[in-house]
């Protein structure tokens, strides 16, 4: 078994890699997959809290490397799904505790054994970056509507497209907020996909129930009810190679909205 | 009473068409076009320093051949597809003709010769030297064509029509 090696990288802080990472696996251990995410972000380790593995973690990517344990000896498996496995970062320590090679030796170690692994990038461009990306095939890079997010996206995509190994990368968009869009204040998904000329590969709306499902360890995918827990797991069937169309995110539309529409409707007539 | 109600009515429509009503650029344009313009200084790594005097090298360059309207030149960076675009649009007074460009390119060649010859000086002494020699060559050219250019009507184009537009293409 060959297993795909995707990280998951923004250049930004805060547009929701950790978030996309801890939900695209779950997603994607829920079809069936076996994963395994890794949080390569040391000293600011986070993807054991959004899975709610933060009281399970005994030996982390560093005590691996510096072969205190085996590899299988650090992979905590998910609560509900044991598809799912988490190889977390160590906390105490900073990013040059690994280095390129060891993390690339790590995927193709897991590779062997898993479908996919989903490698959870530290924001910046810098060694921990270069890190992350050393083991990966594919990248998925997340941005938001935001000029700054799209900004660190562009400069991320020209680093990702000067690596070889990088077969293809694809752009998440995520926090978009569809009633700013109509309203013309803030850049479309069109938009931004023309900025940057990449391929799209999901649309996540913002959603307030992502505050709640991190503050209770469990990822939105599992919430049936809400889009965004649907909008991630489209992402992770396209990532398996089906076909899926974008989600409409427009929320039903508010009495004064309708009001409007109906006076706009009018002034057309007249 | 018609008259009121009209007005009524027109004024419930602008309350609720004020959004639109105001035509102003939108905060979502705003933000393409300063994105659009920030990226492609990102993607170039070329300077406005550097932008500038690759202008003016070009001016220097093409003012050997033609008269140009150097306030009007326009040279932008523009993204295409996937690649990326020189653009370059230059308004021409007029093409000069042959007697003068001859004339240039012999005075050109004088000047090399004579540097090719001065091999003792300094390497920036010589550019310094160069650099002068061409603004004073353009200079001269411009008094020059104004008595030609009444002669020579074939040649003299409109001003506005005679816009050359020269794109390089460059990998990304």
């Amino acid at each position: 078994m060959t297993g795909r090696v995707i990280v998951i990288t923004s250049g930004k802080g805060g547009v929701g890699k950790t978030t996309t990472s801890a939900n695209i696996g779950t997603a994607l251990a829920k079809a069936g997959n076996k994963v395994v995410l890794i949080d390569t972000d040391i000293g600011l380790r986070n993807l054991d809290l959004l899975l709610g593995l933060e009281n399970r973690i005994v030996y982390t990517i560093v005590d691996v490397v510096e072969e205190r344990c085996k590899l299988r000896q650090a992979l905590v498996k998910d609560k509900k799904n044991p598809n799912l496995s988490l190889l977390a970062a160590a906390q105490t320590r900073d990013k040059t505790s690994v280095n390129a090679d060891q993390l690339k030796d790590i995927c193709e170690q897991l590779k062997k054994k898993y479908d996919f692994i989903l490698v959870d990038c530290p924001a910046g461009i810098e060694q921990g970056f270069q890190n992350a990306v050393a083991g990966a095939s594919e990248a998925i890079v997340v941005t938001t509507p935001e000029m700054s997010a799209v900004r660190d996206a562009d400069r991320i995509i020209g680093l990702l497209e000067a690596r070889e190994e990088i077969e293809s990368y694809k752009l998440l968009l995520n926090r978009v907020r569809p009633n700013l869009i109509e309203s013309n204040d803030m850049m479309s998904v069109e938009d931004v996909v023309e900025i940057l000329s990449a391929e799209l590969i999901g649309v996540i709306p913002e959603d307030t129930g992502i505050i709640t499902s991190t503050n209770k360890g469990e990822p939105i995918v599992n919430d049936d009810e809400s889009l965004a827990g649907q909008a991630y797991r489209n992402v992770a069937r396209r990532i398996m190679g089906e076909d899926v169309p974008f989600l409409d995110l427009r929320q039903p539309k508010g009495f004064v909205e309708k009001i409007k529409n109906l006076f706009t409707k009018l002034k057309g007539k007249v | 009473m018609k008259d009121l109600f009209a007005s009524l009515y027109n004024k419930v429509l602008s309350f609720f068409h004020q959004a639109e009503s105001k035509d102003k650029e939108s905060a979502k344009d705003v933000a393409c076009n300063r994105l659009k313009l920030v990226l492609m200084q990102d993607r170039t790594n070329l300077s406005p320093a550097i932008m500038e005097r690759m202008r003016n090298e070009l001016i220097d360059l093409l003012s050997k051949y033609l008269e140009l309207d150097r306030e009007l030149l326009d040279l932008n960076l523009a993204q295409e597809d996937d690649q990326m675009a020189l653009m370059l649009s230059i308004p021409v007074i007029r093409a000069k003709d042959e007697k003068e460009i001859e004339e240039i390119l012999k005075a050109e060649d004088e000047e090399k010769n004579k540097e090719s010859q001065e091999e003792d000086d300094d390497e920036n002494n010589d550019t310094d030297s160069q650099e002068d020699n061409f603004e004073e060559e353009d200079d001269d050219d411009d008094f020059s064509s104004d008595d030609d250019g009444e002669e020579n009507v074939d040649i003299e184009e409109d001003n506005d029509e005679n816009i050359e537009e020269i794109e390089d293409n460059e990998t990304k």
